[in-house]
């Protein structure tokens, strides 16, 4: 499916569209659109969703941003989803899409957004004796947070 | 379709398989719950092997990256370097020579030789059959051999470089890769008759662990996994990268999507990696292997996908402008594919676990992506980056 197929799909939950890139388009979809434009993308049949990554603009900006990537061939759809660092989450896209478990518990324990109805949120890739709170994939994160064990 | 994330509550028992070993000589941990001999649920713990690499991407240069990246993965580091590559130079505004793409589509599909060699063995050894185990490993040492005579290297062969590609190729390579192609296409027959015919090895794999195109459609299965249920999924076709639209690869796939389909596919796909591979080689464009690369890549975000052996490799590369990445996100391929592996647990044998974890061909170590080295100088379970950067010279002196 290409790219000219997916727009029309979005056009209801996404608030702006763009196409960096040829053969993407990116979407920014808010957080209470998100499991719509999804469920858009899934009824179609547009695509598998590939990855969800996350990004962090730093304290300043005071935003996280979560990528939901879907490619169909050569075709990549972007939802992005801006996320308030102090109110850090989404909702959980399980319900839609029930291979996602892995990636939202990446999401989870890598930045610390929480990730609203997830049925499993244990920890993926972080030891058991990582302390709580700490996310290493956030900007203003440091080793020595990370507590003696981890950081040397 | 439901995926399990959880063993099943009220079960009497749980099986734990893992962390060590579960099928290859890699950790995870798996939790099934049994009903009887019957798997009900299933859960997966990774990390055992996390070494946050994408957040030490943060800290490098876009050069030192390069040769991080391609140590997420012994067995295809090759492709993780491409990946990364590609995607730089598209943020650059670069494009490597002709020659340059071809060299790493050939040394990619050398890769991918060697890396499902590797899992035949594997594989054959989960079900018992060591001797399949031991002869395919013996024949992988001849691609092992060219990618060394190549590169310089039997793995992390570093055969990228940003803007191109390091090593060139000449007659006497090109005749040593021919040689050894006509000796492992003989040996590649032999094997898909073993996998087709071997009746003890066909109750290991026929009819086992069957997820239908559906499914696997639902699921997002990539690479072979996804091939060996008909869905026709292969980024060297779908978005074809490096040299892939000069040297065409052609679909692979069957309808089966049992555990012996997963072998055919593979076993399948190295006819068609040997005939690119030739195809490459009797048309290898003139010209230099590098471009120039700018130090500082352009502010931008862009999407990389290529087909690593065991299916779509994604990485998002950002950049703020400056020599150091803004983010380097890494999708392995075996991650969506361990979703297959819990949903087709349930309802199988126990027995049948170790078999259709490694139909996956998973790669913990590119999943993980911490590493406690055993310390023979004295100085703690954990290196520091001078540690291993001193260890390095005094090794090397």
């Amino acid at each position: 499916m290409t790219i000219e197929a997916a727009t029309p799909l979005l056009t209801t939950w996404a608030t702006d569209t763009a196409q960096p890139e040829p053969g993407r388009l990116d979407a920014v979809v808010p957080r209470e659109n998100l499991l719509a434009a999804v469920q858009a993308l899934v009824d179609a049949r547009w695509g598998y969703l590939a990855a969800i990554t996350g990004l962090d603009q730093g304290v300043e900006a005071g935003m996280f941003e979560v990528l939901y990537h879907f490619c169909s061939e050569a075709a990549v759809v972007t939802l992005r989803v801006p996320v308030p660092r102090d109110d850090a989450r989404v909702p959980s896209v399980y319900a839609i899409i029930p291979s996602v478990s892995f990636y939202e518990r990446e999401l989870m324990e890598m930045f610390g957004i929480e990730v609203e109805g997830t049925p499993n949120s244990d920890r993926l890739f972080l030891p058991d004796d990582w302390p709580a709170g700490v996310y290493p994939l956030r900007k203003d994160f440091e080793m020595k947070d990370a507590g003696a064990d981890h950081a040397s | 379709m439901q995926v399990p994330i959880m063993p099943a509550k009220g079960e009497k028992f749980i099986i734990p398989i893992g962390p060590q070993h579960p099928a290859l000589k890699e950790p995870g941990h798996f939790e099934f719950s049994v009903d009887g001999e019957v798997v009900t649920g299933a859960s997966l713990r990774l990390g055992y092997v996390h070494r946050g690499i994408e957040k030490g991407t943060e800290g490098r240069n876009w050069v030192q990256t390069l040769y991080l990246l391609e140590r997420i993965c012994g067995i295809c580091s090759h492709v993780h370097a491409t990946a990364y590559c590609l995607g730089v130079e598209r943020l650059a505004g670069v494009e490597a020579p002709p020659r340059a793409q071809a060299i790493r589509s050939l040394v990619a599909e050398l890769e991918r030789i060697h890396s499902h060699m590797l899992w035949l063995g594997v594989a054959a050894h989960e079900a018992g059959f060591d001797m399949l185990f031991m002869h395919s490993w013996r024949d992988r040492e001849i691609v092992m051999n060219l990618l060394e005579g190549l590169t310089g290297n039997r793995v992390n062969y570093s055969a990228n470089v940003l803007g191109g590609v390091k090593c060139d190729i000449d007659a006497r390579q090109t005749d040593a890769i021919l040689a050894g192609l006509e000796h492992l296409e003989d040996r590649t027959r032999h094997y898909l008759n073993v996998v087709t015919s071997d009746v003890m090895f066909l109750r290991r794999t026929r009819g086992i662990g069957v997820m239908t195109k559906d499914v696997a459609e639902k699921l997002g299965v990539v690479g072979p996994t996804a091939r060996a249920s008909g869905v026709a999924r292969d980024v060297r076709l779908n978005a074809p990268y490096a040299a892939y639209d000069r040297y065409p690869v052609e679909l692979i796939t069957a309808t089966a999507g049992d555990l012996e389909a997963r072998f055919i596919v593979r076993v399948q796909e190295l006819f068609e990696t040997y005939r690119v591979i030739r195809a490459i080689l009797a048309d290898l464009p003139e010209g230099g292997l590098t471009v120039r690369m700018p130090r500082r890549i352009k502010e931008g975000e862009t999407i990389s996908r290529v087909e690593a052996p065991r299916g779509e490799l994604f990485y998002f590369i950002k950049s703020n402008g400056s020599d150091t990445a803004e983010r380097v996100k890494v999708r392995t391929p075996t991650l969506p594919n361990m979703a297959s592996v819990l949903t087709l647990a349930v309802g199988h044998q126990l027995a049948d676990m170790p078999m259709i974890l490694a139909g996956i061909d998973p790669c913990f170590s590119c999943n993980d992506r911490m590493i406690v080295v055993r310390d023979p100088a004295g100085r703690g379970a954990h290196w520091t980056w001078d540690d291993l950067r001193e260890y390095g010279i005094e090794y090397y002196r």
